[in-house]
């Protein structure tokens, strides 16, 4: 009994379960905080956002997994949404598919250079995304057409009403364009991380890059797909960014990749590598917001505490991760190996050396 | 096997040279292979082996000569093309990922696997390869946490699902307990019988007579020799690899006892080891032995505080210490030198000098707390002439050292603690024979000053030469103590095999 709930449950899935508990939590204890906290404003609030940083997440996921870390996510957010409100408000006409391709193409082209440099170049990524971290934004505050800020009189009808606009409804509870395009991504890249040739070895690549390197996987090309991935779904999310704020100065989204990796590592992502998967990465996300928006409602604390207490929680969930998840893993993988049931007394026989 | 040489080589490596700046790895050396042997190669550390692997597989490639698949001239510019040929090596410290589970480490470099994971197939894929190996391991447990020799079995798999031809094992039973190499050579000599050509490379001289068809020996980059099993004695084999016959292969040693270093009183660790009980004296060596999984590191790291033990009497000189940390150990005279000196035991990129100096840091303190660099470098200098560490500078970082030399600076960090009781894990795993003779005259001198000795070691005859003692493990269970008198192999392995048996002595 005990060896088949070992084999198919695995120490990572409590953790995400342990999240959706705390999720809950959260949400009971602040419904009886805050008034009208249980209601269809909230849900709407929160979900948009979180589908944003998810994203951002997702994508810094991608390059976690790899043992490497994209620091720039949340510049390229910035710098895509900034250029292609700007496009936008110089080509009103521009298709609207014309327009999402043309920021999660944009991201990706930022992603390629960090993926260049880290995987060709042989820089350490925290190094790397540090410079173009500066880099992107400098470009994004530096850039000279008209006015400095996007403004939404400027945009087309049609982007306005993608923010406003609701999908569908259950009861008041609306699901929007950008909380379904972040359910997508969800799916898409979950069953990429899982099913996909590609996926597994993001995780190989992580867990032992010395023995991909020996084991001749193309090393170097995943990572750079990864780093180009995270830069698409920065894009990707930059679009989102858009859609739901319209009003943008040169100063949006930064600081947000501090958030999606935050999101990535509450969530259960390792920074070590080769541990993680999206819907970790997601909850972690929700679960930052949530606590985010909450605690701006509630008015017993300062706003300025906000800050310190993601940062809490951040350490927190590494703490957990070393101490707990590894414990359970202990538990979980003693032994392994039995060449002809030689070993069958093993069990017995500790047990009896207890009790000696 | 006496009709090897009659097939055609399936592997011609044909006058292979390779320098790397002033040292000449290989020169000139050829070597047939042939389908369906085991084919060893021996030599010391720096004889070239390592070099001809990293060609072979294609991380380096050759200055000059050539290699022939089938008799057709082949390429191997990376690992990618060496998989291609079906040339695969396995290593003595295995190459998984941890975090991947049994079946996907398998199939993680297949080419032929599509774009999208198929898990039930890979799955049943993994577990037919498994079985066909006669191996019981669940194909959905991830490695991380599996036994070396689990892991080592799953790149076998590996390399049997690439339709492997060329199956290079580099000191593949370093890390095994005795009943893991027997069941490893077991799959080695039923890969030979499906027609795989294994080149086996080992320092273990018993294996090598057990296992190989034909043996061949470098010495310093250079060819010596080839011969079939039947032709090579253990003589040939040791003067061909040093050039010069060794005389104390291990040397015999009378110890003279000196007063209780230590005694271990009912020391016991939940779920790992229980009821412990020995004591060491100066100038004593009290060896270590069982198979791997008996817990005795374990009982290293309980006494050097790094896992203390739950509970149990640690009597050091008649005063009992619980020991809760290596800080602490180190104070009350004991050092211990772990088996791992890649991972733990030594700072890679650092040079000699900072890693001796590591632990007893706080003593080349000047009065500002700045590191007194004279001092350091006195004691690097010390050790390097006391132990012959072999190396142009103490300043040299540690990576750039032979495993031996490695070894000595290990050995160092831990004597210049000044400790009563050295705990050594494995000191002699994976370096070559003339280093290795070179450890035990060390430990004997170490004894000989009064120290008190605890080796813990995997090779036997290593054990049976060395110990005055031998504390036999099984499981966590302390089997026995026999003395040096008593103790042969059969005892030995029959005690850390588990057949009960009265301990002669028990402490």
């Amino acid at each position: 009994m005990m060896q088949r709930v070992k084999r198919y449950f695995r120490p990572e899935q409590l953790r995400e379960l342990s999240l959706v508990f705390l999720i809950l939590l959260i949400f009971l204890f602040f419904g009886t905080q805050i008034e009208g906290y249980f209601s269809p404003r909230t849900f709407n609030r929160v979900t948009s956002d979180v589908a944003i940083i998810a994203v951002v997440a997702m994508g810094e996921t991608l390059v976690l997994l790899t043992r490497n870390f994209d620091l720039s996510v949340g510049s390229i957010v910035g710098l895509t949404a900034f250029f292609t409100g700007k496009l936008l408000t110089f080509n009103p006409d521009l298709l609207p598919v014309g327009a999402l391709l043309f920021a999660i193409g944009l991201g990706a082209a930022l992603g390629t250079l960090n993926g260049v440099l880290v995987a060709y170049g042989k820089v350490p990524s925290l190094i790397v995304t540090l410079g173009t971290l500066a880099i992107y934004r400098s470009i994004l505050v530096a850039f000279p057409a008209g006015t400095k800020n996007v403004v939404t009189q400027d945009l087309p009808q049609w982007l306005l009403d993608l923010g406003g606009m609701q999908l569908f409804s259950i009861g008041e509870f609306d699901i929007k364009p950008v909380v379904a395009v972040g359910l997508v991504m969800l799916v898409i890249f979950q069953l990429v991380t899982s099913y996909t040739r590609f996926g597994r070895r993001l995780y190989a690549i992580g867990s032992n890059p010395e023995a991909a390197r020996v084991g001749g996987l193309p090393s170097q090309r995943i990572v750079l797909f990864a780093f180009i991935l995270c830069g698409a779904m920065a894009g990707l999310a930059g679009f989102m960014f858009l859609v739901r704020y319209g009003n943008l100065t040169p100063a949006a989204a930064q600081g947000m990749e501090l958030q999606g990796i935050a999101a990535a590592v509450v969530g259960g992502v390792s920074t070590l590598g080769g541990v993680g998967t999206m819907i970790g990465a997601m909850l972690g996300a929700l679960m930052i917001n949530l606590l985010q928006q909450s605690l701006l409602r509630w008015l017993v604390i300062s706003t300025f505490w906000v800050g310190a207490l993601l940062g809490l929680m951040i350490l927190i969930s590494v703490t957990i991760d070393a101490v707990i998840i590894n414990r359970l893993r202990n538990i979980w993988t003693q032994q392994g190996l039995e060449i002809n049931p030689v070993d069958e007394t093993k069990v017995v026989n500790e047990k009896e050396s207890h009790d000696a | 096997m006496a009709s090897v040489e009659a097939k055609a080589p399936v592997l011609q490596i044909r006058h292979i040279s390779k320098r790397f700046d002033t040292t000449q790895a290989l020169d000139d050396v050829s070597l047939d292979l042939f389908p369906g042997e085991i084919h060893a190669l021996m030599g010391e550390n720096g004889a070239g082996k390592s070099t001809l692997i990293k060609i072979m597989t294609g991380v380096y490639h050759s200055d000059e000569g050539e290699m022939l698949l089938d008799g057709r001239p082949i390429r191997v510019n990376n690992s990618v093309d060496a998989q291609v040929y079906g040339l695969a090596a396995i290593y003595q410290e295995p190459m998984v990922y941890p975090d991947l589970n049994v079946a996907e480490n398998i199939f993680i470099s297949h080419r032929s696997q599509g774009v999208i994971v198929n898990w039930r197939k890979m799955y049943q894929e993994a577990e037919k390869i498994l079985a066909e190996l006669d191996v019981n391991l669940d194909v959905r447990m991830p490695a991380r946490g599996l036994t070396l020799a689990a892991q080592q079995t799953i790149e076998i798999a590996k390399a049997i699902s690439l339709d492997v031809r060329v199956l290079i094992m580099d000191e593949p039973t370093a890390s095994l307990s005795a009943h893991e190499v027997e069941q490893l050579f077991k799959l080695t000599r039923s890969l030979r019988d499906q027609g795989v050509s294994i080149l086996f490379i080992s320092h273990r001289m018993d294996e090598v007579f057990e296992i190989a068809d034909r043996v061949t020996v470098f010495r310093d980059g250079r060819w010596i020799s080839t011969l079939p099993r039947g032709e090579i004695t253990h003589e040939r084999a040791i003067r061909d690899m040093v050039g010069r016959e060794i005389e104390d292969f291990f040397a015999k040693r009378v110890g003279q006892r000196g007063e209780q270093l230590i005694a271990v009183r009912g020391l016991n660790k939940e779920n790992v080891f229980s009821d412990i009980n020995f004591e060491v004296y100066g100038g004593e060596v009290l060896g270590f032995a069982g198979l791997v999984g008996s817990r005795r590191t374990d009982v290293g790291l309980a006494l050097f505080g790094v896992e203390p033990a739950d509970s149990g009497e640690i009597i050091l000189k008649g005063k009992a210490e619980k020991i809760h940390s290596p800080e602490q150990a180190l104070r009350v005279g004991i050092a211990y030198m772990t088996e791992d000196r890649r991972q733990i035991g030594l700072t890679m990129p650092m040079s000699i000098t900072s890693n001796i100096s590591l632990p007893m840091l706080h003593q080349y303190l000047s009065r500002f707390g700045l590191i007194q660099r004279q001092a350091e470098e006195a004691t690097a200098e010390h050790y390097r002439d006391r132990l012959s560490i072999r190396t142009p500078s103490i300043q040299q970082p540690v990576a750039m050292l032979s495993g031996g030399n490695q070894q000595k600076v290990m050995l160092s960090k831990w004597l210049n603690t000044r400790p009563q009781v050295l705990i050594l894990d494995e000191p002699t795993r994976g370096i070559d024979v003339g280093a290795k003779a070179e450890v035990h005259h060390i430990i004997n001198e170490l004894a000989a000053q009064g120290l008190g000795i605890i080796l813990i070691s995997s090779d036997m005859p290593e054990i049976l030469a060395m110990s005055d003692r031998i504390l036999v493990m099984r499981e966590g269970r302390q089997m026995g103590i026999f003395t040096r008198q008593d103790a042969t192999q059969e005892i030995v392995l029959t005690a850390a095999m588990g057949q009960d048996r009265s301990p002669l002595e028990t402490a």
